[in-house]
């Protein structure tokens, strides 16, 4: 088991968000996470990563056994666990492409390979930036900064690409990328899907699970994951919108 | 502050201009007359509401002297300086003495375009009185003018931008240094000048700079002084600018335990430029002062100011923007920005714009924020596996980049700037 979530409870601020989550990802397998708007996904995603406004109220969670709660939102990222966020933050004046090695190397060094220099190091963002076909013009500027949205999105998946993560979480990666966008992420995505890792993708739309084929989808409400199924789910839903699970629901399979 | 406290500082500055009288070149009796009438500022005074002076009056005024270490050029600086006819850049350093010399202690290669003025053309104060005809001078300015010591005068011709770069290096307790250059640009003369101070022990710098800017000259200044804890910084300058002069200035600020930089501008016949980007970064303890003035008396002229200042532990920032617009100087465009971040509890930010607004077809804007370092910023960073302290040293500098940037390329290359901008060390995990 690669990332175990328990009857995780989560709370912002004293309003209760996450209410009972629990979502168990093997090595080798992608999950889709679905879900309207405000029905906690992002939420999800953050404690998991560890984002310092939620507080956990009950419940946990276990990455390769160890108790990812007690660590650190950076000992989380170095050893393996990732988030494209859904808001890429933009960060004026702390260059990307020193963002991108200082980052790269504290996961590297985690792993016990040796650190690249400068040099070596933008031999090695420019081949990964060739696989997202992104313009290394981006890596003279600004953290995100002016990016347009589907530029930020690319600038998520170089980095899961350069950290190669055993546990990637993509927030709605594909919103607002346009059909040449999506076919790269979903390539960068697949390319990273290795046996050893495991995927979750967030996501409204079917047309990334066309390209990418999930093992489960899960659907989420309330803060509670209220469905569990595969592929099939996503394009029921997809043809009869949530309000079909609303009315179905109580008759959940539990996953495997 | 207390009548003891106070006359302790009056016996301070009386012993000071006795002992800078008694320096060659000063003016004994003149001095001992204008110590009756003179005080110190105190916190009393609006201008120095917030600024203490003690870092300044530790030193023993007995002990004074003018002893100046070499500063450390970068290696670039060094190879453009040795051109043999006409050298890309000058680069002088201030030596023992008071004068200006070469890296190698040579007397300088002046370059086409730079021409030393005689020395009996030379009055200190006479572009700064013309600025200011009434009231005392900025307390940097005012000690400059009582430390005898020789003027570095040049004047600036011809449209190629000349390239000059002033070092002061200190190293030794209880320095008092109060250079005065005069700088005299020629209609549509062009000057890149650059400050390079920095000072490692107890001691005083108080450099004054008097410019006057013929019609379509440009002036771009930057200056970059750090100084220990135990070492004051005032600096004093006056530029007067002629139409379309262009005067760009960019200041970078750190260290010190005590800085006040007064920068006063007037822009004599409005339709000029000036530009103003300042970055302070007051940490342990150090307080750091930016009390500038911007003068319009004619009309179409502009202004763009910007402040930034980072204070942490207990340093304290204080930034006075004043902007004086009469009723002559119609369609001016003016704006100020102060950009604070504060790190710490104990630490001070005090920014106040003041505009003086007189005329009523105008554009000034202003406007000072104050904040934190933005978790989600922090965040993101983190979540990329960059340590919480390493992720806040990145923003830091990344709140610095925005002045920094606006430095000369080469000067980013000196020594104890590196400093401030070195990439943080990875966290030992
Ligand atoms: N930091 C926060 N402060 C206040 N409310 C929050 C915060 N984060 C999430 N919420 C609230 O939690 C709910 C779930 O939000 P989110 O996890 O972003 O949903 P989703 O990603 O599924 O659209 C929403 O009602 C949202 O307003
Ligand atoms: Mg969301």
């Amino acid at each position: 088991m690669l990332l175990s979530i328990e009857n995780l409870h989560a709370c912002v601020e004293e309003n209760e968000i996450l209410r009972g989550v629990s979502l168990q990802i093997r090595a080798g397998e992608i999950h889709a996470l679905m879900g309207r708007n405000g029905s906690g996904k992002s939420t999800l995603s953050k404690v998991i990563a560890g984002h310092p406004a939620y507080t956990v109220t009950a419940g946990g969670i276990h990455y390769r056994g160890q108790d990812l709660l007690a660590l650190s939102p950076e000992d989380r990222a170095r050893s393996g666990v990732f988030l494209g966020f859904q808001y890429p933050v933009e960060i004026p004046g702390v260059s990307n492409l020193e963002f991108l090695r200082v980052s790269c190397n504290a996961r590297r060094q985690r792993r016990g390979q040796e650190e690249l220099d400068t040099f070596a190091f933008e031999d090695h963002v420019r081949e990964t930036m060739a696989i997202v076909q992104m313009d290394p013009a981006f890596l003279e500027r600004s953290v995100n900064e002016g990016f347009s949205g589907g530029e930020k999105k690319r600038n998520e998946i170089l980095q899961m690409a350069l950290l190669e993560p055993l546990v990637a979480i993509l927030d709605e990666t594909d919103s607002g990328l346009d059909i040449d966008a999506l076919r790269i992420v979903a390539n960068g995505v697949r390319r990273l899907a290795l046996p050893t890792t495991a995927t979750l993708l967030i996501t409204h739309y079917q047309r990334l699970l066309d390209a990418i084929t999930p093992d489960f989808v899960h659907v989420m409400a309330e803060g509670r994951i209220l469905r569990t199924g595969d592929k099939d789910l996503a394009m029921a839903l997809e043809q009869r919108g949530y309000d079909w699970i609303d009315e179905t629901n109580g008759s959940d399979t539990r996953q495997p | 502050m207390s009548n003891a406290t106070q006359s302790r500082s009056q016996l301070w500055l009386e012993t000071l201009l006795q002992a800078l009288a008694q320096r060659p070149g000063g003016n004994a009796a003149g001095q001992q007359a204008s110590a009756r009438d003179w005080r110190l500022p105190t916190r009393r005074s609006e201008a120095w509401r917030f600024t203490d002076l003690h870092c300044l009056t530790r030193l023993d005024p007995t002990r004074l002297h003018t002893r100046t270490a070499s500063p450390r050029w970068p290696e670039a600086f060094r190879q453009a300086s040795s051109g043999q006819e006409s050298p890309a850049r000058l680069c002088l350093q201030l030596d023992s003495s008071g004068h200006w010399l070469g890296p190698q202690g040579e007397p300088p290669p002046w370059p086409r375009g730079l021409m030393p003025l005689p020395s009996g053309n030379i009055t200190p104060g006479q572009v700064a009185r013309t600025l200011m005809p009434s009231g005392p001078l900025p307390l940097g300015a005012a000690l400059n003018g009582v430390t005898p010591g020789p003027s570095l005068g040049l004047q600036v011709s011809g449209p190629d931008p000349v390239h000059l770069d002033l070092g002061i290096r200190v190293e030794q307790s209880q320095a008092w240094l109060a250079p005065h250059v005069l700088l005299v640009l020629e209609p549509g003369a062009r000057l890149c000048l650059s400050w390079h101070v920095a000072a490692t022990a107890r001691a005083a710098v108080a450099p004054m700079v008097e410019a006057r800017l013929g019609p379509g000259a440009q002036l771009e200044e930057a200056a970059m002084t750090w100084g220990c804890p135990e070492a004051a910084f005032l600096g004093g300058s006056f530029v007067h600018q002629s139409p379309r002069s262009v005067y760009r200035r960019t200041s970078v600020t750190w260290g010190w335990g005590l800085s006040r930089d007064e920068p006063f501008i007037r822009q004599r016949q409005g339709q000029a430029e000036t530009h103003l980007h300042s970055l302070a970064v007051a940490r342990g303890q150090s307080l750091l002062d930016t009390h500038s003035t911007v003068y319009f008396d004619g009309p179409a002229g502009q202004l763009q100011q910007r402040h930034q200042a980072l204070a942490d532990d207990r340093g304290h920032s204080v930034f006075n923007g004043r902007v004086v617009v009469p009723r002559a100087a119609q369609e001016t465009d003016a704006s100020q920005l102060s950009r604070n971040l504060l790190l710490s509890t104990k630490a001070r930010i005090d920014t106040k714009p003041q505009l003086e607004i007189v005329a009523d077809n105008v554009q000034c804007t202003h406007g000072a924020t104050v904040s934190c370092l933005q978790d989600d910023e922090l965040f993101y960073l983190q979540s990329r596996g960059i340590g919480r302290d390493q992720a806040s040293r990145l923003l830091q500098r990344g709140f610095c980049e925005e002045i920094l940037q606006r430095l000369p390329q080469a000067a980013l290359s000196w020594p104890p700037l590196r400093s401030l901008l070195e990439t943080p060390t990875p966290d030992q995990p």
